[in-house]
């Protein structure tokens, strides 16, 4: 009994040794915790250049927030989310997350959206000590953190990052068409950046050469110069950094001159829109997706159950963009739920770098955290555009 | 009514012209001064960036204002600022030098855009300055070995005679505050040196200026360089406040914000450059805070007419969902603007003075006293 109490205390002193000085710098916020609540934030672009990811992401989180309560909250604990418009501009987001912080008292900042507007809001967040989760953004800095900069623990991320997720669709795709011309197409911004990176790495990991390399400019409406370029070098596939508009725009305007390689949609391309606008124009399009598309009318079990919900409560169709805010909400109820009925910061912080698997409704990859890890998976699918709905082909990609 | 009665030419060019002035600043100087103690970080941040956002509202008010030259293109004097302050920090320099070495190179960057401005007037100057802008944008994107191109750039903490100053600090909202007052005062004394009155010698007749001796080319580039200039120092401030920077953060839209900060205030004073920049970067959280707390104040109007505890949730939880309408701010904000510019062309400030007037004339104030004077006469169509 002794020699066991001996080993125990032993076996506490060395944890405490080990995983003492960066759990102990680590400060974690109380703040938002009360007997019936627990208050959580969000900034999106409501109203700004990307709303149209923002107005579903938030709608999604709404709707994941009234389920998680349904249920009776966590641990008898209800949610209460406050979601402020940043218009993707970096002032606005900085002014947002004080104001949530101090005004409304987050304990947690959860899915924000957009590249510069949540580098210039994390401080904030950090000196705080409140965790940044599941920002909506696949940038590196949204998970890689500094061992030395305890405040740098607070960030997870659960998104797939664009350079992994491109480098692991050209991957599979380069040998399965036989493609001898890669080439890429990407916008002219961090985003287009990390996919033009992406598809560089990879296809100079596979011994080839890129055959083409052009950008547009966010916001661009014509692509006949870059149309005719990918043409003329003799691209047999198309990697797309693009988003919605820009996806059809630089396909049909292709068409038109009879260019049809393969198009190969980065992660962003894989939402409803690109079908819904892009009409036949787009059939035969593939796309890297993050998980498998959902349709109203075709999902079963406890999709179709969201699916519904979701319809009911916005009279909409629920698309990829709100299935990413709805998981992110339930993402963070998983690991709160986890960090048990007396929940705190430290625990939240503990729950999450435990290792522990969680599982979403929609088959994607199982989110899991490490305390040297937060990123939850660097595994992604194929889909393609067949009659007009997106289809998967190829799923558990990496590279 | 307050007559000043003049006994000396010295008169005409104080700083302030009467007593009043001195206790109404001062005033104001001791409120802003003891501010950052008693408010939080989320008000604080918003006084720096009001700060920020004047400092760049007076360097277009020299421009636009006070020599009538226009420009939809400060956004990238602000990010050539930003930049510099980004790269010299990156190289181990100090804020004491690289804050007015982000000034001089941006007023000469200014300089050289002033150029074309000499044969240009009006809508064709926007254009060139646009243009302007989009080049810059472009060369931030493409120059990666020095901006890092789309991926940004970090900026640390100032670091200021060797102490450092986070951007949420009150020494931060000190140092803004002590610049934009320092800018202030810098332009006071222009405006009333023979440089600023050429100035507004151009702004109202180029034709009648050039007779008097001024020489139009040098003016004008003299204004394009000092305003860069001006620019480029608040860019090093809203580098070190956004702690990030990029290429898609200084685009059209920020010029234009610019341009309504001094069309919104007034564009015939310093008081406008202040007053509009206040009004940009305050309405938007006036109105998250309406959309927070006017829901539960109407809820509790309305239990106090009687409506019942249940009517009472009904109502605010209905208004809640109606001020939280997506892009319902967005739809404000811009028809406050629109709003502003059709029934109060003179701005803030020009409401203020009207105001002012009314009181110091009652009950004798006349609406024709504001009426436009300046009409044009045909030689200056062919300036």
């Amino acid at each position: 009994m002794s020699l066991h109490m001996l080993k125990m205390s032993l076996l506490g002193a060395a944890l405490a040794v080990v995983a003492g000085p960066a759990l102990a710098q680590t400060k974690v916020t109380n703040q938002g915790i009360s007997a019936k609540e627990i208050v959580i934030g969000t900034h999106q672009d409501l109203s700004g250049p990307i709303k149209v990811w923002g107005v579903p992401v938030l709608n999604g989180m709404k709707l994941a927030v009234e389920e998680v309560n349904a249920k009776g909250g966590i641990h008898g604990r209800l949610l209460k989310l406050i979601a402020e418009d940043s218009a993707y501009e970096p002032r606005k987001a900085v002014l947002a997350t004080q104001k949530m912080v101090e005004r409304d008292k987050i304990f947690a900042m959860i899915g924000p959206m957009g590249s510069p507007t949540v580098l210039a809001a994390q401080d904030i967040l950090f000196e705080a000590g409140i965790p940044q989760l599941f920002p909506l953004t696949a940038a590196e800095f949204t998970y890689k953190f500094d061992a030395s900069k305890p405040q740098e623990r607070l960030k997870f991320n659960n998104l797939l990052p664009y350079v992994e997720s491109t480098r692991a669709i050209v991957k599979y795709m380069i040998p399965e068409k036989k493609i001898q011309k890669p080439c890429v197409m990407s916008q002219d911004d961090e985003y287009g950046k990390n996919v033009l990176d992406g598809f560089t790495q990879q296809v100079e990991a596979m011994k080839m050469k890129p055959a083409s390399i052009t950008t547009y400019k966010r916001g661009a409406s014509d692509f006949s110069a870059q149309a005719a370029k990918l043409k003329a070098d003799g691209c047999d596939m198309v990697v797309l950094g693009t988003i919605i508009r820009e996806t059809i725009g630089v396909v049909a305007e292709a068409k038109k001159i009879g260019f049809e390689p393969v198009w190969l949609g980065a992660t962003p391309v894989c939402v409803l829109e690109v079908p819904a606008l892009g009409k036949g124009v787009v059939e035969g399009l593939y796309s890297g997706c993050g998980f498998e598309v959902p349709y109203r009318d075709t999902a079963k079990g406890k999709v179709k159950e969201w699916a519904e919900a979701y319809f009911k409560m916005y009279n909409a169709e629920p698309n990829t963009q709100a299935v990413i805010g709805y998981n992110t909400i339930m993402t963070f109820a998983h690991y709160a739920n986890l960090a048990g009925k007396d929940l705190t910061g430290q625990k939240l912080l503990t729950a999450l770098e435990s290792g522990d698997v969680f599982q979403d409704i929609f088959a994607s990859p199982p989110t899991k955290f490490s305390n040297t890890n937060h990123l939850a998976s660097t595994i992604t699918q194929i889909s393609v555009i067949e009659n007009g709905r997106w289809k998967t082909v190829k799923d558990g990609l990496s590279f | 009514m307050r007559f000043i009665f003049k006994t000396d030419y010295e008169q005409d060019i104080k700083l302030f012209q009467h007593g009043g002035a001195w206790w109404s600043y001062g005033l104001l100087f001791a409120v802003l001064a003891v501010a950052p103690y008693l408010i939080g970080s989320y008000l604080q941040s918003q006084l720096v960036f009001v700060f920020i956002y004047a400092i760049v509202g007076v360097a277009l008010m020299i421009l636009v204002g006070f020599t009538g030259q226009g420009s939809i293109g400060h956004a990238a004097f602000l990010a050539i600022g930003a930049y510099t302050a980004a790269f010299l920090q990156a190289r181990g320099y100090p804020f004491e030098v690289y804050f007015p070495v982000a000034g001089i190179l941006t007023g000469v960057v200014g300089a050289i855009v002033g150029i074309p401005a000499l044969r240009l007037h009006g809508i064709y100057l926007l254009i060139a300055t646009i243009s302007f802008a989009f080049i810059v944008e472009e060369v931030l994107a493409r120059w990666e070995s020095v901006t890092h191109g789309n991926e940004g750039m970090r900026v640390r903490a100032v670091e200021f005679f060797g102490q450092t100053v986070s951007r949420d600090s009150n020494s931060f909202y000190f140092l803004c505050l002590g610049i934009l007052v320092l800018v202030i005062i810098g332009t006071l004394n222009l405006m009333r040196s023979p440089t600023g009155r050429a100035f507004i010698a151009i702004r109202d007749s180029e034709t009648a200026a050039k007779s008097m001796g001024i020489d139009l080319a040098k003016y004008k580039v003299r204004s394009f360089a000092i305003s860069a200039a001006i620019t480029g120092l608040a860019g090093t401030l809203y580098a070190h406040k956004m702690s990030f920077i990029s290429p898609e953060m200084f685009t059209l839209l920020l010029s234009i914000e610019f341009i309504m900060v001094i069309i919104i205030g007034g564009a015939f004073g310093l008081h406008g450059a202040i007053l509009g920049a206040i009004f940009i970067v305050m309405v938007d959280p006036l109105i998250t805070m309406l959309k927070d707390d006017l829901p539960g104040m109407v809820a509790s109007l309305s239990r106090g007419f009687g409506v019942g505890e249940e009517g009472a949730r009904a109502v605010q939880d209905r208004l809640y969902a109606i001020f939280s309408a997506p892009g319902l701010k967005g739809a404000i904000y811009g028809l406050i603007i629109i709003m502003f510019v059709l029934f109060e062309p003179m701005g803030l400030y020009g409401r203020w003075l009207k105001i002012k007037l009314y009181f110091q004339l009652f009950p004798l104030y006349k609406k024709a006293t504001f009426r436009r004077q300046k009409t044009y006469v045909k030689s200056e169509r062919n300036r």
